[in-house]
This record gives structure tokens, C-alpha cells and sequence, in this order.
């Protein structure tokens, strides 16, 4: 029975695209535009060196690419880099949650010095990194700096403290909102199903893997997804970190790289439109996750 | 002065047809209760009324208006709900003033018409306050209060007692029964509870998966359930029924099954000469079962053995086995039975129900 | 018992519970301690004597006068606060309209609008500014702040949108439908209901776009250009280091003076943030 669409579904439909209207237009002219033109960009060989018009090469930026060693060194580094950190910012941040669950004295304050990484603005706090782990060489610490830095490099090739020390940054800053969204999650399950849980098993390793962590499930996969689509976006944080010196280079400083520095837009836009499909598939596996947990709690 | 028609109404969801060609007239200041399980239908008809879903198929009408396209705001109406919906950032009386202000009525006129409610429903010195500061009973007395103000032509309840503890839903059953008898508003009350449905409805409407099975006045619907469902849903504890056959024998029917053997009443007889030889559904109230004496005709009783003794004070309710089939008899609380005691039961012949096994419906 | 108890609680409670405060904060410590050595120990050999590396013999204001007096600072700050607010509220207001829509109301598309506005994102922002440069050029908005806070919306309406849907979704219909009947249209029962009941939820939401707004540095870096019209993170770094010259102590002078803002919004409201986070997910 194909029912004529009444008026009150007509008034709602006519509401529902009023309020989305602003959204779409802003979108539309900042994401859409730009969106589409990297889209195109990555077809042709445009480039800001060369003189006339771009030319549609088809495919053969991103056929270049699979061929390219630099760009499976880039994503290998990038995905070493995503694993790494999440990994790590999980572990540190669900610690922390994890202490932080039951009230004691001065925990109100032990929670805003907890959060300080993540609230500091991290173009500014990135720079008190450097200048830890990398002081000019006349500093007080900078002999055993330097010496750290010697042992790192020298055991995994050159460059490897630079990538360390964006790793530790990532993570410092990371964990600090891991342990907010996990801290507001546990305080969001119902304290009943703790103390059920405690009747049931004496182990509290057993409790916490059996209770704390499937309900935490959804917390958790939002928690990986935005440490990974932030660690395949960096930029600015490895740009400050090794002062521009990139030696190992993730698909954003890689692809900012081709596009600023040698002036390859083309193969540039192609690259990051790479990471798209891949957050994607990464999106679906965690929504995925995230769903059964919600289906298995109803 | 309104009354409520619903004519050929369907509500189809995706998959889910949830209404069925649902056909009601609410005569005005009726109180008309719709009573089902969940899933029969008996929100979605209410909400529909409300303009809170939309209408697959059929018409609306309140008063004489088509109500079908109009949004709910215009509908003239006021509606209770299951969790009360107070607007947690609002005072009482600011829940309660809020349809009022909303169509633009004079500050004074405002105010009256708040007092006078809360004094009603006794809720005065409650007005300064926040819905969370209030007790289940309490939000639920604003809730009400905040439909009253309004004086609109038809209120909707839809399970407006279902989160109160069982005392309180009898002491508010019991007000908004006098309630109704002092506004004279035309009333639909959504509920699953049939003790409520009895008790508050001028009318009851008995659902089930989207259809209407029955509509009646409460004891009409006790005494004379149109179908099977009817009768096992309505009344506590709920009716027994057993499967019999109909057989012929000295010249007279008797329903058939192992350890029971009865005679058809007279008045039954007629009715189920079609069903000769043929099994058929019986059906006996707990109530109509009593302990046979001598006065008692042997076409009438059976022998059962005692299951499950429940001693209620006023009566006691015994499950009995009676063949292979169990069932409950309501009988005096001057019975002493015990255990596994064998005794023998009768039963009232008039008031049996006998109901078709195919289609269910009352013979 | 009671002492094997007290043992443990030592080990898996505030020994753990010390080092990790300890290692957040270090980094802070560290910068404020730059922040007030005098030159003359911030650049001395390890070896010399009266050496205390992890504090100052000295404290001295000097770089935050020398930041306030020989840079444009206050400027950066004010800046950042007008963008951050203006791109905040952009946010806010289209995040709640689209997070309402998307919550509440049944439409043709809705999952598709959903998803694509979420989807925006995974867009890597990377390689966005050389188009976005483009239209600013386009629209004559370069070296404005209105370049950063029609930009910056990109990042924070998706998040605001999403969070505050969760939010919305948390909140019984039945308040809703009941404004309705009451007399409100489902405009009046959004804004009068909805909207001050989710109070948290736009907080949260608010506090994190405002930060993620104070903080932004690519976009910034590369859309102004005169020293006058930078935002803090842009304007410290850029300013304060000159080639390979670092002028260290006015960098966290200016990396502590210029996160004042974000510390006092999030002391302030960390409460409702927690509570905004909870509903979004939940929901």
C-alpha cells in the first residue's frame, strides 16, 4: 500500500533539510570544492612549476605510486606509527581510567593534571618536547640528550630518535584523552554490574577482562578510531618535532612533502586520497565492533 | 465535547503492520480503555490519536474535525505518558503553565488556572519545584495536572500508572477514576493491566496483534467474551480452558475428555448440535468451580486432585489436576485441603463458554 | 592482612598513580622552569659548577617581559580568542541544527547525509589548503581571520554534530511529543525543550571545538601572514624561532601564557564535558 505522503511527514521532511541546510553549505564549499578538486588534481599532473595547463594523465599517478618505494615505506611507517601509539595510548590511557574509577581525596585534581596534555594547545606544547629531547648543544642536559639520541639512532638507523620522540609526544598527548572518554565510559556503566561481577569471580584480572572491558567496548572503539585517523592526518606535530627533517615519513608529511616542496600536486592528491578508503574499511571494522557490544548489552 | 471516531485505521511500519483496519467510535465524555500485551497495537492507536505517528490508512476524527494532517499542537488534546515527560529544567509550575503560555493565555489567567488544577490534585506547595526533587507519585500527579489545565476535548493516558509501586497505582486508579467523573473529558487510556482496564473504562477495547478482538462494556466483556483471547486475557486468575469432545449419548451431548465428563446445559445444546463429534475448546472461570456438595447433579462434577494450595485470605485458589490437564478453582477459605487430597469439584452449567478450536471465537 | 593490604595498594594504587602524574606533568614542569631561568643558565655546560638542572638558582621574569614587549603576543591572543569563538559558535549552531535533524526526524537520505558528514572527517586535511587557499584567494579573505574561521568548521561541525546527536538521542521522545501536544511546534519543542535540556551536551561540545580551534596550527601557519594577525601557536613558533636560533625561554613564556584560556575552560567546565562525552556515546 503505497500511502500518500501525509502532511505532517511533508512539514518534518521540509524541517529536517532547513536544519541540515547550513551544514551542507559551508560543506559544500569547504569540503565538496576542495574534495573534488584533489580528486581531479590526482588525474592530471598539475603542478605549480610547470608552465600552461594541467594534463589529464588518467590513472598514472596512482599506478606510479604502487610502484613507488617511498609511498609502501610511507604507509609501513604510518601504520607502525598508528599500531604504536594506539597501542600505547590505550594501555596508558585505560590505566588511568582504571585508577582514577574510585573516588579518593584529590582525585578532582589528579583528573585535571591528567588532562592538561590533551588541553594544552599541542602546536605550543609539541615545542616543550623539543626542547626536551632535543636541546641545543650547549644546554645543561644536552650531553646525556645527545647520548640517548647517539645509542637510538645508531641501534635503528638515522633519524629513529626524531620518530621516537614524535611517538612519546603522540602518546603523552593521546593517552591523556583515551583516559577522559574511558573515565566518563566507566562512570556511565551502572555500578550494580561491578558489584554482580565481584559476587561472580573472585580474580580481578578475570573481572576486568570479562566485565570492564566488553562494556567499555564502545568507548574503546571510538577511542582507536580517532587515535588512528589522527595519526594518518599528522603533520604538524612530525613537522615540529624533527624541525622539518623528515626521515621517516608518514603518508600526511610524505604526500605535504610531493605537494610543498617539490611541487607534485598530482601524484601529492593522489596519495592522500589513498588514506580515504583505508580510514574507511578501519571506520567499518570498529563500527562493526562497536555494534555487536551494543547488541550483546540489549 | 468531543467525540473520538476511528474509521478503517492502519499503521504500517516497514515491515511490521502494527494497526489493523481498527474501527472505533469514542462517544463524548466516554472514558474508553484500550487493553492488550504488548505488541497489540493499543500505543500505536493512541499515538495516532495524539498525531505523534502518522496514519498509513483510515481517518481521524476528533469532534468533527478530520484530525489526519493536522500536526498535534492543533489537535486540542492533552496526553499522560508512561514516564511522566516532565521538562526536567522547568519548575511545576512552569511544566504545568507551558501548553497555556504556549497558546498565549493571559498571565492571570494562567495562574488560575494552575492553582486550581494543583489544588485538584493537591499538589500546591509542590509548585516551586523541579521535576527530580519529586517522588514517582508526585510526578505523576503533575503529569496530570498538566494535561487539566489545559481543558482540552480529549486527554490520552498512555500507561500512565506502569512506573508506580502496586499500592500507589490502586490510590491513583482510584483518583483519576473520580477525576474523570468531575472534568467529564472524553478519555483514551492506553493500558496492559486488565484490572485497570475493568475499573476505569466506561468502555474496554481488548487488542491483539493490531486488531480489535472485542469492545464492551467491562462486565460485558467478562461474561460474554467474544473469543478465546477475550476470555483468558480478561479476569484474575485467568480462565481454564480445556480441550473436549463433543459426543452424543442417552439422548443428551456431553463434553468428552479424560476425567471429566459433563453434560451440555441445555441452552448450549443448540448451539453445538454442528459440532457433534467434533473437539472444541471449554472454558470455566476459577470462580464458577466450587466444592460439590449432594445438592450438586453428577452430570456437573468431576474428580480433581489437589496440586498447589494458594491461600489468599479471602478465598483460596487450589490447582487442581483434573486428567491431564491442570487447572484453578477459586473456592471458599473455609475449604481445608491439602497436598495430593482427592476431592470432587462442580461447576456452574450457565456460565461455561464453550469456543470453536479452529477459529477460536465463542460458540 | 591489613598489612598485606596496605602492600598492595602502595603497589597497584599510588605508586603506579604517582608515576604517571609525574611523567604528564614533567613536560609542563619542564617548561615553566625554561620559562623563568635566565639566559645565562639556560645555556650553560653540564659540567659547570653550582649546576641545579632541574631548577632555577635565578628566577626571573624577563622572557615573558621581553615576549610582551618585543613581540606582538597580546595581539596572537586576542586573535586566537575572536577565531575560537567565531568558529566555535559556527560550529555549535550547525552542529545542532544537523545534530537535531539527524536525531529526531525521519527523512529521505538521512543515513546517507549522516555518514557523509561524518565521513568528512576521514577527509585528510593534508593537501585540503591548496584548493582552500584557492577560494580564499577567491573570496579575498587571505590574511583575515575569516579565512581560519569559515576553515576550521571542516574539522569541528562533523565532531559537534556527532557528539551532539549522541546527546540528543539520550533524551526521552516522550518530552518532545509532549511539547507538541502542549502546543509547541517541533521547532518551539526543540528550541524550548531539547536545546535546555542538552545544555551539557553543547558544552561539551562548545569546550571541544574551542580547544581544538585554539590549537589549530597548520591552516593558521598557512592562511596569515602578517605577524600582526598570527594565533598563538603560529605566532610563538614562527616568531620565535628564526632559522635554527631558538629563543627558548620567551617559547614557553609564550607556550605557557598562551594556553591560559584552554586550561580555565576546561577547569571550569570538565564536569559537563565528561557528562557530554557519556550521553554521546551512549547514545
Amino acid at each position: 500500500m503505497a500511502a500518500a505522503r501525509s502532511a505532517g511527514r511533508a512539514r518534518d521532511i521540509r524541517l529536517a533539510y532547513l536544519l541540515l541546510a547550513p551544514t551542507l553549505l559551508l560543506f559544500g564549499v569547504v569540503i565538496a570544492y576542495p574534495v573534488g578538486w584533489e580528486v581531479w588534481t590526482s588525474l592530471t599532473d598539475l603542478s605549480p612549476l610547470k608552465d600552461g595547463s594541467a594534463e589529464f594523465v588518467g590513472l598514472s599517478n596512482y599506478r606510479r605510486l604502487l610502484v613507488d618505494a617511498e609511498f609502501w615505506r610511507a604507509t609501513l611507517v604510518t601504520v607502525v606509527y598508528a599500531v604504536v601509539t594506539s597501542a600505547g595510548k590505550l594501555a596508558l590511557g585505560l590505566g588511568f581510567a582504571l585508577l582514577l574509577a574510585r573516588p579518593f581525596r584529590g582525585r578532582a585534581l589528579v583528573f585535571l593534571a591528567i588532562f592538561l596534555p590533551w588541553a594544552y594547545p599541542a602546536g605550543v606544547s609539541v615545542i616543550g618536547w623539543y626542547w626536551t629531547l632535543n636541546p641545543p648543544t650547549i644546554t645543561a642536559y644536552a650531553p646525556f640528550m645527545g647520548h640517548l639520541k647517539f645509542y637510538v639512532d645508531s641501534a635503528l638507523g638515522g633519524g629513529a630518535w626524531a620518530f621516537t620522540s614524535v611517538m612519546l609526544f603522540n602518546v603523552w598527548r593521546g593517552s591523556s584523552f583515551i583516559a577522559v572518554l574511558l573515565l566518563a565510559g566507566i562512570n556511565s556503566i551502572p555500578p550494580e554490574l561491578f558489584e554482580c561481577a565481584l559476587l561472580e569471580s573472585k580474580s580481578p584480572w578475570r573481572r576486568f577482562r570479562l566485565v570492564t572491558v566488553p562494556l567499555l567496548k564502545p568507548f574503546l572503539a571510538l577511542g582507536v578510531f580517532l587515535s588512528i585517523t589522527s595519526a594518518f592526518a599528522d603533520l604538524s606535530n612530525v613537522w615540529m618535532l624533527t624541525a622539518g627533517r623528515i626521515v621517516f615519513p608518514l603518508v600526511g608529511t610524505h604526500a605535504y612533502w610531493l605537494a610543498v616542496k617539490v611541487g607534485q600536486y598530482g601524484p601529492a592528491s593522489a596519495l592522500a586520497l589513498t588514506m580515504g578508503p583505508f580510514l574507511l574499511v578501519v571506520l567499518l571494522v570498529l563500527f562493526r565492533l562497536f555494534d555487536r557490544a551494543e547488541r550483546s548489552a540489549a | 465535547m468531543a467525540q473520538v471516531m476511528m474509521k478503517d485505521l492502519n499503521k504500517k511500519y516497514d515491515e511490521v503492520h502494527a494497526v489493523k483496519d481498527v474501527n472505533l467510535h469514542i462517544r463524548d465524555k466516554e472514558f474508553v480503555v484500550l487493553v492488550g500485551p504488548s505488541g497489540c497495537g493499543k500505543s500505536t492507536t493512541l499515538r495516532m490519536v495524539a498525531g505523534l505517528e502518522e496514519i498509513t490508512g483510515g481517518e481521524i476524527t476528533i469532534g468533527d474535525r478530520i484530525v489526519n494532517d493536522l500536526p498535534p499542537k492543533d489537535r486540542d488534546i492533552a496526553m499522560v505518558f508512561q514516564n511522566y515527560a516532565l521538562y526536567p529544567h522547568m519548575t511545576v509550575y512552569d511544566n504545568m503553565a507551558f501548553g497555556l503560555k504556549m497558546r498565549k493565555f493571559p498571565k492571570p489567567e494562567i495562574a488560575k488556572r494552575v492553582q486550581e488544577a494543583a489544588e485538584i490534585l493537591g499538589i500546591q506547595e509542590l509548585l516551586k519545584r523541579k521535576p527530580r526533587q519529586l517522588s514517582g507519585g508526585q510526578r505523576q500527579r503533575v503529569a496530570v495536572g498538566r494535561a487539566i489545565v489545559r481543558h482540552p476535548q480529549v486527554f490520552l493516558f498512555d500507561e500512565p500508572l506502569s512506573n508506580l509501586d502496586a499500592k500507589l497505582r490502586v490510590q491513583m486508579r482510584v483518583e483519576l477514576k473520580r477525576l474523570h467523573d468531575r472534568l467529564e473529558t472524553t478519555a483514551i487510556y492506553v493500558t496492559h493491566d486488565q484490572v485497570e482496564a475493568m475499573t476505569l473504562g466506561d468502555r474496554v477495547v481488548v487488542m491483539k496483534d493490531g486488531w480489535i478482538q472485542q469492545v464492551g462494556e467491562p462486565l460485558e466483556l467478562y461474561s460474554k467474551p467474544a473469543n478465546r483471547f477475550v476470555a483468558g486475557f480478561i479476569g484474575s486468575p485467568a480462565m481454564n480452558f480445556m480441550e473436549v469432545a463433543v459426543a452424543e449419548a442417552n439422548g443428551a451431548l456431553w463434553l468428552d475428555t479424560t476425567g471429566l465428563r459433563v453434560k451440555v446445559p441445555a441452552p448450549l445444546a443448540g448451539r453445538l448440535g454442528a459440532y457433534k463429534g467434533q473437539r472444541i475448546t471449554l472454558g470455566i472461570r476459577p470462580e464458577d468451580l466450587h466444592m460439590a456438595t449432594s445438592n450438586d447433579p453428577a452430570d456437573y462434577s468431576f474428580d480433581a486432585i489437589v496440586e498447589v494450595v494458594e491461600p489468599l485470605g479471602s478465598e483460596i485458589l487450589l490447582d487442581v489436576k483434573v486428567g491431564q490437564s491442570v487447572i484453578v478453582a477459586r473456592v471458599d477459605p473455609t475449604v481445608r485441603a491439602k497436598l495430593n487430597d482427592k476431592l470432587r469439584l462442580a461447576l456452574h452449567p450457565e456460565r461455561v463458554r464453550i469456543f470453536d478450536n479452529k477459529t477460536e471465537l465463542a460458540i | 592482612m591489613v598489612i598485606e593490604r596496605r602492600w598492595k595498594k602502595w603497589v597497584f594504587f599510588y605508586i603506579p598513580l604517582t608515576v604517571f602524574v609525574v611523567g604528564t606533568l614533567f613536560p609542563f614542569y619542564w617548561m615553566t622552569v625554561t620559562a623563568i631561568r635566565p639566559d645565562a643558565e639556560l645555556y650553560r655546560s653540564w659540567r659547570a659548577v653550582n649546576n641545579a638542572p632541574f631548577w632555577t638558582l635565578h628566577p626571573t621574569f624577563e622572557h615573558f617581559r621581553d615576549l610582551l614587549a618585543k613581540t606582538t603576543f597580546p595581539r596572537w591572543l586576542l586573535n586566537t580568542f575572536y577565531i575560537a569563538v567565531a568558529s566555535t559558535a559556527i560550529s555549535l549552531l550547525c552542529g545542532l541544527l544537523a545534530g537535531y535533524a539527524l536525531a529526531r526526524l525521519r527523512f529521505p537520505m538521512a543515513g546517507a547525509l549522516g555518514t557523509s558528514i561524518f565521513v568528512t572527517y576521514l577527509v585528510p586535511p593534508t593537501l585540503l589548503f591548496i584548493p582552500l587557499a584557492d577560494i580564499i584567494r577567491d573570496f579575498q579573505l587571505g590574511n583575515t581571520p575569516w579565512a581560519l574561521i569559515l576553515t576550521y568548521p571542516t574539522f569541528l561541525i562533523p565532531f559537534c554534530t556527532w557528539l551532539l546527536m549522541g546527546y540528543f538521542k539520550t533524551i526521552p521522545k516522550e518530552l518532545e511529543e509532549c511539547a507538541r501536544i502542549d502546543g509547541a511546534t517541533r521547532v518551539g519543542a526543540m528550541t524550548r525543550i531539547i536545546f535546555p535540556i542538552a545544555v551539557p551536551g553543547i558544552l561539551s561540545a562548545g569546550i571541544f571545538a574551542f580547544t581544538l580551534s585554539w590549537n589549530e596550527f597548520i591552516y593558521a601557519l598557512i592562511f596569515l601572514s602578517s605577524p600582526e594577525r598570527k594565533t598563538v601557536p603560529v605566532g610563538v613558533v614562527s616568531e620565535l624561532i628564526r632559522g635554527d636560533i631558538y629563543f627558548w625561554g620567551q617559547l614557553m613564556a609564550g607556550a605557557l601564557l598562551g594556553s591560559i584560556p584552554v586550561a580555565l575552560v576546561y577547569s571550569f567546565f570538565v564536569e559537563y564535558y565528561v557528562t557530554g562525552l557519556t550521553g554521546s556515546v551512549k547514545g
